[in-house]
């Protein structure tokens, strides 16, 4: 946003470590498998948790009767939310107690917790809880739960909207009059599922309370720590000052571990029994107590001339939080943010509803409301070219916003390289060619789709702490999680490229609330974008101390010194003349100066939303926003006897700024390439009268490797612009983004069968294919 | 929970009439898995593993005897496995994934007798018989006989599976085995292994057993008759496939349908026919 697009020259890194694919410093110990994490951890004295899910999606909790539990040998503690402070918990509506209090709102809720001496102990306690319930009326349907007659799920039925969690609407232009300029108008109903992270490490945390003190210490598996601390401390009513959170490694969040998982209860009954208690979910106690990608349905009308200008957009989303609102308004702003799409159509009406419903919470996923919006209009983007009969990249390129043009709501595009991926991924694949449409396995049809893809990189608050060793090595702290994506191994990169050290020369700390500096959340595509700036600039204020220093001992002006590579300040056009870092250090600890420091901060500037251009309700700024782009093209086969879609070949072009680690960065664009298609073709969490179906990994289908192509090329292109460190652009979500729509895209491509909701299974696509067949183009919607 | 670990199939039996709830334990790979789900809580557990006449594999004129424990690894990687009983050894190959087919067992897919699994459906149309050990005896009955089921067999409590024999079939008989799954590792959404041999372009022999569409392997005479002395025309496959559509018995599940599973059986037929001609030919 222009607010901070201070115009500047990007800094150039010193010496040759940024920009290296160097392997991740905790690949081996991965490999290996000596990699701690949270559930690896053991402390004397430790018990046991587990929690009892609510059988029911909806009840009143009439009376609770824990005394069998309690009386099972090596039971040491047994809580229901009558043993806990009434407070509740939620990022944007506090509507959430640590368990069912009053009722139950959906099946699976945790309702009550036990520790005891192993776990088989605290299961059976677990069945020998008797809970009374009085079962209620329930919803299950997103647009059933707004109608005035639904079960109220928070609010009390008979209000205009019992279920609205949040409401938005953004108008742009005029669009009622626009549609009769339109030479043709698409207009779909689109449905995209409830994906589950299905990271490889379920929730776990071990929590110890110190018996003087009070102090409470959690090791956990999160994105965060600090929100972590923050909520613990809230629900149960102790001061952050006795709540400390480290971070051991971390199987994957994927936004799953965003806010808390089971931190606050797992405290809670350490609190209660008096000893360490450590709570790893089952996977499936964790698909149904964590939560999930929110559901969508996506009703989306565009209208575009013959040759090919998109004039006039509506849409109606609605997402489907579940029933705690969770991040589920945030992730309706981006959803909404995103409706237009990465195109300058003068008319646009948004509507979106963020609605309780009687099933898992959803909350923040990979991509954060983006996908499914994507998924909508990319894959009716596509229907336009088919109508004007236009190629669909020609549409694409002719609509796409270029730098300094205005987002919907009215931020500037700062660095608007749609352009350049789309041509790039035209190039790559060689998509003419393929749009022939070349032949296929007999009984096999083939197609190519493309969607054009933009996403947000950056939001909220980072600070670092950079200071140097007595020997000239430098210590780097943040409150930074690596989950996974390799933000330890970029962030290091980041500070040897601003001081020009290598990697052996640098330790880079672990988040611990007690030391580390704080950081916000491993989400929103921000850590080593925001984290990497405050990096940087803690170490341009180290550079500035440590040229201080040499200009005294080189007896040379600041302005005439320069960083070089392994930790030396040498003089500009002066091979011999240099100092080492460790010679300064010795200078500042001993002669002069004092130690070598720096911590720096950031907040990411929010965007007010400019409303003489664009009518606005329910989402006055948008917290995060450095747009970054990409086009992503996907082959595939689809079997016209079953309906299955096989993808051959995959094509993701992404400007990503500055490859910090380009091994990493492709790393990240293939995981979320195939993340993308298990939500495109076989991912989806399934109900029957608000149970579960399927919260199993027998039952849920991600894909594996002989699903996934061999050949998922990541392109990286490096157009370095905006306040990430080096100029780099977020890439931790954007490579899920596009990729059900280009499938869907390549699917309609290969058959013409138009797959409106997603994951396109072969059963769904096969009914599809014979309606087409039977019935002609128009009854051949999936 | 007791536990044993017997060396010879007669104390494995002796073991397992000590306990009321005894189960033979193989490659633990669904037992296991559903003792740790709560599903079941066997009283005891008889390890087949240290019994060596359970492993072994042996040739004779007219086909091969496998033992119980051969795992599906070891099944997929024998070559003797041709003609007729390429079915079983197709079927070995491509289930689950590498991790299970080296912990699985013959033995235990046909001790399971899980009708979402391929390996029964294989060796049903492999004509396999098999031989169960009892208190005192053995006898060999075909394999279509154990099933009686969903997760039933006809083995007496006490009985356990020793050995399979798969007969090498007529000259000229192939064996194919063509699965369906939502994701290369899942459990077949239907699946379809036949047994075929042609005379020129006519089918002399048929034997067609679809899986996963009811609580055991589906085998309808009348099917394998109507394609016998056709050529196999689109026509011919459309009702012989029809025959086991209407036979079939399946149920909705989040692999798909029971309709959608029907629909299947007549495409999937004609591809798995076209496919084991191809390789009739060659
Ligand atoms: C994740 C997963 C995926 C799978 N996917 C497929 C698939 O795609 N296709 C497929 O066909 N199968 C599949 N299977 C099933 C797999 O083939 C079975 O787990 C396996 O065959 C059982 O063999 P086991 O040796 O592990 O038996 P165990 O799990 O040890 O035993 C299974 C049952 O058989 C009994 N048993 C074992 N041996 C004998 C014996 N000799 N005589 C009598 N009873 C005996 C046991 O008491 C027990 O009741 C899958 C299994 C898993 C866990």
């Amino acid at each position: 946003m222009s607010s901070h697009a201070k115009p500047g020259p990007i800094p150039e890194p010193v010496g040759e470590v940024l920009g290296q694919s160097v392997p991740k410093p905790d690949a081996r110990e991965k490999v290996t498998g000596r990699a701690v994490y949270t559930d690896d951890l053991r402390v004397p004295g430790m018990l046991h948790g587990a929690l009892l899910g609510s059988p029911h999606p909806h009840a009143r909790i009439l009376s609770y009767d824990t005394s069998r539990a309690r009386a099972l040998p090596g039971v040491r503690a047994v809580l229901t939310a009558e043993d806990l402070p009434p407070n509740d918990i939620g990022a944007v509506i506090k509507d959430q107690p640590l368990l069912a209090r009053g009722k139950v709102r959906y099946a699976g809720e945790p309702v009550a917790a036990v520790a005891a001496v192993d776990l088989p102990t605290a299961r059976r306690a677990l069945e020998l809880i008797d809970i009374r319930y009085e079962v209620l009326p329930a919803v299950f349907d997103a647009e059933e739960a707004l109608r005035p007659d639904a079960p109220g799920i928070h609010a009390p039925r008979g209000t205009a909207h019992p279920n609205a969690a949040s409401y938005i609407r953004l108008v742009e232009g005029e669009p009622d009059p626009a549609w009769a300029q339109c030479d043709v108008i698409i207009e779909d109903v689109y449905e995209t599922p409830a994906q589950q992270h299905i990271y490889l490490e379920p929730c776990s945390t071990l929590a110890e309370v110190d018996p003087d003190s009070g102090k409470i210490t959690l090791h956990t598996s999160t994105q965060t720590a600090f929100r972590v601390q923050a909520i613990t401390a809230e629900a149960l009513g102790v001061p952050m000052s006795r709540v400390r959170v480290l971070v051991p490694r971390v199987g994957g969040a994927f936004g799953g571990k965003v806010e808390s998982t089971n931190q606050p209860i797992t405290a809670a009954l350490a609190l209660a029994a008096g000893a360490p208690v450590r709570l790893t979910f089952s996977r499936t106690d964790d698909i149904r107590m964590m939560r999930s990608r929110h559901a969508a349905r996506i009703h989306m009308r565009t209208g575009a001339t013959r040759d090919g200008r998109i004039l006039a957009r509506q849409v109606r989303i609605h997402f489907d939080t579940g029933a705690y609102a969770d991040d589920g308004p945030f992730v309706a702003n981006i959803g909404s943010y995103f409706a237009r799409g990465p195109y300058r159509i003068p008319h646009v009406d948004v509507e979106c509803w963020c609605v309780y419903t009687n099933k898992l919470r959803a909350g923040a996923f990979r991509g954060f409301g983006n996908p499914q919006i994507h998924f909508a209009s990319e894959v009716q983007v596509d229907r336009v070219a088919e109508a004007i009969g236009m190629d669909p990249i020609e549409l694409r390129l002719r609509n796409a916003l270029e730098t300094g043009e205005k987002w919907l709501g009215g931020a500037p595009v700062e660095s608007g390289t749609l352009r350049a991926c789309l041509e790039r991924a035209r190039e790559v694949s060689d998509w003419h060619r393929r749009r022939e449409r070349p032949p296929a396995a007999p009984g096999k049809r083939r197609g190519i789709g493309v969607a054009a893809v933009s996403h947000v990189s950056g939001l909220l608050g980072s600070s670092a702490t950079v200071r140097l060793n007595e020997d000239g090595t430098v210590t780097v702290n943040t409150g930074a999680v690596d989950t996974g994506q390799g933000s330890d191994v970029a962030l290091a990169q980041v500070a040897a490229g601003a001081l020009g050290l290598s990697l052996e020369q640098l330790n880079f700390s672990r988040p611990d609330t007690d030391t580390s500096p704080y950081d916000w959340c491993s989400g929103g595509t921000r850590t080593t974008f925001t984290v990497g700036r405050v990096i940087t600039q803690a170490c341009e204020q180290v550079r500035e101390q440590l040229f201080e220093h040499a200009s005294a001992i080189l007896q040379r002006p600041v302005r005439q010194l320069e960083l070089r590579p392994g930790g030396f300040v040498g003089v500009r056009g002066e091979p011999g003349a240099s100092v080492s870092f460790g010679a300064i250090a010795g200078r500042a600890l001993y002669v002069e100066g004092g130690p070598i420091i720096a911590s720096a901060r950031y907040l990411f500037p929010a965007w007010q939303l400019d409303t003489r251009r664009t009518q606005v309700e329910g989402l006055p700024f948008m917290g995060n926003g450095f747009f970054v782009f990409a086009a992503q093209v996907a082959e595939v086969e689809v079997d016209e006897l079953t309906g299955h879609v096989e993808v051959l070949e995959a094509w993701s072009v992404h400007d990503v700024g500055r490859a910090i680690n380009p091994a990493a960065t492709e790393g990240q664009v293939q995981g979320g390439f195939v993340q993308g298609l298990g939500y495109a073709l076989t991912e989806e969490l399934v109900w029957k009268d608000g149970h579960l179906v399927n919260p199993t990994m027998g039952g849920y289908k991600v894909p594996g490797v002989l699903d996934v192509p061999a050949a998922i090329h990541a392109v990286l292109l490096e157009h370095p612009f905006g306040p990430g460190p080096f100029g780099a652009k977020g890439i931790g979500e954007v490579g899920l983004v596009g990729v059900a729509p280009a499938i869907c895209n390549a699917i309609r491509h290969a058959t013409g069968a138009n797959v409106r909701r997603i994951p396109a299974t072969g059963e769904r696509v096969l009914r599809a294919l014979m309606a087409r067949e039977e019935g002609g183009a128009k009854a051949s919607d999936a | 929970m007791r536990y044993a670990e017997p060396e010879t199939v007669e104390a494995a039996l002796s073991a397992l009439s000590t306990h009321e709830d005894a189960r033979c334990l193989a490659g633990g790979a669904s037992l296991v898995a559903m003792m740790n789900a709560g599903r079941i809580g066997p009283g005891m557990l008889v390890s087949l593993h240290r019994i060596p006449e359970l492993s072994t594999i042996t040739e004779t004129g007219d086909g091969l005897w496998l033992g119980a424990m051969c795992t599906h690894r070891t099944v997929a990687a024998d070559a003797r496995l041709r003609g007729a009983m390429a079915a079983v050894r197709e079927a070995a190959a491509w289930l689950a994934h590498p991790a299970i087919r080296n912990m699985a067992t013959l033995g235990g897919s046909v001790g399971l007798a899980d009708p979402h699994t391929e390996i029964p459906v294989a060796l049903v149309a492999a004509s396999a018989r098999v031989e169960v050990a009892g208190p005192g005896s053995r006898r060999v009955v075909p394999v279509e006989s154990l099933f009686v089921d969903s997760y039933r067999t006809s083995l007496q409590r006490g009985e356990l599976v020793t050995r399979v024999f798969l007969p090498r079939g007529e000259d000229g008989a192939v064996g194919h085995h063509l699965r369906f799954s939502r994701v290369a590792a899942d459990y077949p959404t239907v699946s379809i292994s036949l047994v075929l041999a042609m005379d020129g372009d006519r089918c002399r022999q048929v034997r067609v057993v679809v899986g996963s569409c009811g609580p055991v392997p589906l085998h309808v005479d009348a099917a394998d008759q109507r394609l016998v002395g056709t050529r196999l025309e689109a026509e011919d496959v459309a009702e012989a496939g029809g025959l086991l559509a209407r036979a079939a018995a399946p149920i909705d599940d989040v692999r798909g349908s029971a309709e959608y599973r029907r629909m299947l059986i007549p495409r999937l037929l004609g591809r798995a026919l076209s496919q084991a001609r191809e390789r009739a030919h060659v």
